[in-house]
């Protein structure tokens, strides 16, 4: 290790060739002080993983070390019956409720924790939230199977019950580099947003550090806000009129009260897409052949902006259908609007009315997810999932046929705190309302069973479900534990949450396939729908009762212990010193003794002044208060005092 | 700190909305607001280390307090409380005693300047009833044995939404122009009891400047001058030029650590001013004291006088002893 010193004499060093270095000042010295080398020794390579710490500072550079991560804010529960499952917009929007947050980082095994506990911290400061809270072991878990191959480095950990409110949507509307200011996100309004049925802010971050040539290296923050919103008829103090059945028209302005005032500066592009999903379009067009007077205005014709069933304010600037491979299946629609030629003066405002009563319904997943508690008491419990099969289960892909057999891959990920002690040997599974044994259904497991105060109980199954099945149940028995009376939270009578656990069909893939067209490499919305994922599903949060303690006993403990050792001990003590004639002889002790001048002075005086003879004096002043003795105990008492603070101040 | 989410709440009709009147004209709950420590972290642990600054290592820049010796800060403190005591959650009670113990703490570890304490409670004047580090300013809604109202309901939202005391601070506030330069003294005075239905008790015992000099915006916000200069900037002189006297035209550059070295010199010109005329013991008295308050290791200093103080009684008490024990009583019988 060295330090080395150079001149310099090339034109950008010598500002254009103005200030050469003169050479007749050769030869040049440098001198070197306060060289100080931090470093981190070791002796063999395998050592090598303590440098990866966090204290040495060339770690800071990169501190998080985060490869991927996702944090979501969640408040609202993704009705999938009534707003679909299927389609990527649900598949990949829908989150749980409360905070989730996964992330796979780049270090050695070890240290993941120790990473992750800093993430935590931080994020929680960034987004005035309180996910420090899953820096403890008890909360967060290390899945395998769900996402993506990680080896060991991925965590996750999720809260149920964070409240999501304005103080989290301004750091992360910070993140973008107009802010709420200018751009699509000045449509923000707040109570706009928070008066939506379910609303969830997300956020991606991708850091790819490969050199190759295709990807550049850098860190892609991906942001998505996924509110559902009712058109606010109530708004305005109108309400929904029955009579009429017309399904609600809606405009950005009446929705969010806002237009949007251009694009942002710094943004490439800014778009607006209105989708109309495969229910719909399937719905409009049988009613147009149904009403086949209405042909001069047919759904797919020019004239985009208005057809028999509805009218678009804006003309839309281009139109994508969703090309079909399976036959049979509708197809949606997406109108895409490009916010840049509008300004401030001019704002981009979409509304879209309604012209006849349309009923549709949203693709849904395969199997619909719920779970539920069963049981009752304090004591023991079970959780049960039900998957029930939707009516929407159209044309499954030939993959599934495997040896002949066709079968439905469904994978379940659940994680249960540490106090709801579950049986993983009780798991029962049913199909069809039979039951079956496990190896029939089960094809893979992976349990991590839970720690009391350390770890929660991970379970991630792989089924392969026959694929005509119309239901299929598991529950799993449990014991509720107790807790450390400061364990409870504040509100702990309410009751304690299991998060949701993700449900995913992996044989399904939900995503929108549209032509070639060069305009869609450039929206990254509409490259991301058609990218290969998973189609998810989240279960409900569930909510247990756990016994609680009555929270006022360690005060009542105190106070009854308090009083009998008082009583105790001041009966004790008085009994054992006192002696039988005690005081008598005390008394005549100092009688004995002669008082001193002073008092006998001082008794003359008073005498004197009262006009009453002169008594004896009884007692006196009590010497014993500059007795040898006490003087000798405080004298030590004192000297243990110095040594103490001297030595532990 | 809030302990529940209002705004948010699925109760609340107005998402996203928190108002002090019934009229709805002003929503409180903006776009920039910022919770840093909300819902179940919200505990008399964390508001004391947020106060003394003991935080664990990991915890963000934006969840401490980044004070330093010359800020003043603003405490403002509502909910339920009673005789020196303060609720939190309805589970914890945040003690007289231990906000008094963590305000020494702050002013040992120099962590303020000034402070104003608010507190909106019942008995609100108990929970400073043990103050006494000095640059603190404290005011209550209530004294002892008084409960603190609140306002008016809303019926539309179903609560009461603001309480008297918030209510009459807040209307003084909204009254004043940015540039009236009112003083504490006329918001403190500016609260009625009748209408409050509770007597505000202020202490200014701790607190050096009159009340009547100091402006409001000296903790409530700040509106601040700023002079445009083309001069290059200078960087503050380290704190041992302290001693000397800065010429006065440098002090109009705003800047609180310069203010701060201002009005030390001008405390030092005042005190040999007074000196003059004091009589020569208290004027050894106060140089004792200055000597004092500018040692610095004041727990070696204890330490030392701990050792020191027995030969030294030992040395006094000893003729005292004799004369008490043995020579008294022969003399007397």
């Amino acid at each position: 290790m060295q330090i080395e010193a150079s001149l310099w004499n090339a034109s950008w060093a010598t500002d254009g060739g103005r200030m050469q270095i003169s050479l007749s000042y050769a030869p040049f010295e440098a001198r070197y002080r306060g060289f100080d080398v931090a470093r981190c020794s070791v002796d063999k390579s395998s050592d090598m993983n303590q440098c990866y710490a966090s204290h040495y500072w060339w770690n800071e550079v990169k501190k998080f070390r985060v490869k991927e991560m996702e944090l979501s804010f969640t408040q609202g529960r993704w009705r999938y019956e009534q707003w679909g499952g299927f389609d990527p917009l649900s598949s990949n929007n829908a989150k749980p409720p409360g905070v989730e947050l996964w992330a796979v980082f780049d270090v050695p095994q070890s240290l993941v924790d120790v990473y992750w506990r800093n993430l935590t911290h931080t994020l929680s400061g960034l987004f005035c939230a309180s996910i420090n809270f899953l820096e403890s072991s008890t909360t967060y878990s290390a899945p395998e199977l769900t996402f993506k191959p990680s080896f060991g480095n991925l965590r996750y950990g999720t809260l149920p019950r964070e409240a999501v409110c304005t103080e989290n949507l301004t750091p992360w509307l910070k993140l973008l580099p107009c802010r709420d200011k200018a751009g699509l996100s000045a449509l923000m309004d707040r109570p706009s947003i928070y008066r939506g049925f379910y609303h969830s802010q997300r956020l991606r971050l991708t850091s790819s550090e490969s050199g190759s040539d295709e990807v550049d290296s850098g860190i892609g923050l991906e942001q998505t806000l996924t509110v559902v919103l009712q058109p606010s008829s109530w708004r305005t103090g109108k309400t929904y009129s029955v009579e009429t059945n017309i399904q609600p028209s809606w405009s950005i302005s009446s929705i969010f009260g806002r237009n949007i005032p251009g694009k942002c500066v710094i943004a490439k592009s800014s778009n607006v897409y209105l989708h109309l999903d495969n229910g719909l379009v399937g719905e409009l067009k049988n009613l147009e052949r149904e009403n086949a007077k209405y042909v001069a205005n047919t759904f797919e014709s020019e004239g985009f902006q208005s057809n028999h069933a509805f009218k678009i304010s804006v003309t839309p600037d281009k139109v994508f259908e969703e090309v079909d491979y399976l036959h049979g299946k509708s197809t949606s629609v997406i109108y895409g609007f490009s916010v840049e030629k509008y300004s401030d003066s001019q704002p981009f405002d979409l509304g879209l009315t309604w012209k006849i009563p349309v009923v549709w319904s949203c693709q849904q997943a395969p199997l619909h997810a719920s779970r539920f508690l069963m049981g009752s008491g304090n004591e023991r419990g079970a959780i049960a999932i039900s998957l029930e099969s939707t009516e929407s289960s159209e044309g499954l892909p030939t993959s599934h046929i495997i040896d002949g057999r066709c079968e439905l891959r469904v994978d379940i990920f659940q994680v249960v705190p540490w106090y709801i002690k579950v049986y993983f040997h009780t798991l029962q599974v049913f199909v069809d309302k039979q039951p079956r044994a496990m190896a029939d259904v089960v094809d893979k497991i992976r349990v991590s069973p839970s720690k009391d105060k350390v770890s929660p109980g991970v379970m991630e199954m792989i089924l392969k479900l026959p694929c005509g099945s119309k239901s299929a149940a598991f529950s799993l028995e449990f014991d509720k534990g107790f807790l450390h009376i400061d364990e409870y939270p504040p509100d702990a009578n309410q009751g304690f949450d299991i998060p949701s656990a993700l449900i995913s069909f992996p044989s399904f893939n939900a995503r929108m396939n549209f032509s070639e067209d060069e305009f869609l490499n450039n929206s990254p919305i509409l490259s991301k729908f058609q990218e290969t994922s998973p189609v998810l599903s989240y279960t409900e949060v569930l909510l247990i009762p756990l016994t609680t303690p009555d929270f006022s006993m360690p005060y009542n403990v105190i106070t009854i212990t308090c009083t009998v050792f008082a009583l105790y001990f001041g009966s004790l003590l008085n009994v054992l010193r006192r002696r039988v004639d005690e005081e008598e002889r005390i008394l005549r002790s100092r009688a004995g003794r002669k008082a001193g001048w002073i008092s006998q002075l001082l008794s003359r005086l008073s005498a004197k002044l009262r006009g009453r003879p002169q008594e004896q004096p009884t007692s006196s002043l009590p010497y014993s208060f500059i007795s040898f003795r006490l003087v000798l105990k405080i004298l030590l008492v004192a000297s243990i005092a110095v040594t103490w603070q001297y030595y532990f101040g | 700190m809030l302990a529940d989410d209002m705004a948010c709440n699925a109760r609340n009709k107005y998402p996203a909305q928190v108002f002090n009147n019934e009229n709805h004209k002003l929503n409180l709950y903006g776009d920039n607001v910022e919770v840093d420590y909300h819902g179940y972290e919200v505990t008399v642990e964390n508001f004391l280390r947020v106060l003394t600054g003991r935080h664990e290592a990991a915890v963000p820049r934006s969840k401490r307090l980044l004070s330093d010796e010359g800020s003043h800060i603003l405490l403002y403190m509502t909910g339920h409380g009673g005789d020196e005591f303060l609720k939190f959650q309805d589970s914890e009670e945040l003690q007289s005693h231990d906000l008094a113990d963590a305000v020494k703490q702050m002013k040992e570890k120099h962590r303020f300047k000034e402070l104003l304490i608010m507190v909106d409670t019942c008995q609100a004047a108990t929970l400073f009833s043990q103050l006494h580090s000095p640059g603190v300013l404290a005011i209550g809604s209530s004294m002892k044995g008084e409960n603190s109202y609140s306002h008016h309901l809303d019926s539309d939202v179903g609560v009461s939404v603001v309480d008297r005391f918030t209510f009459y601070t807040l209307a003084f506030f909204e009254k004043l122009n940015m540039y009236d330069n009112a003083s504490l003294s006329s918001l403190f005075t500016s609260y009625n009891p009748t209408l409050l239905m509770s007597t505000t008790y202020y202490r200014t015992d701790l607190y050096q400047r009159k009340l009547e000099e100091v402006s409001v915006t000296n903790f409530f916000g700040s509106v601040m001058e700023t002079i445009h200069t083309d001069s290059a900037y200078r960087t503050t002189h380290s704190r041992k030029t302290s001693e000397t006297k800065m010429p006065l035209q440098e002090s109009v550059k705003h800047d609180e650590r310069r203010q701060l070295i201002n009005s030390n010199v001008q405390d030092q010109t005042s005190d040999t001013k007074i000196e003059d005329k004091q009589c020569p013991f208290t004027r050894r008295w106060n140089a004792f004291q200055d000597k004092l308050e500018k040692i610095e290791r004041i727990d070696s200093l204890v330490n030392y006088g701990f050792i020191i103080m027995f030969p030294l009684l030992l040395i006094i008490m000893f003729p005292l002893l004799l004369i008490s024990t043995w020579l008294l009583p022969t003399f007397v019988s």
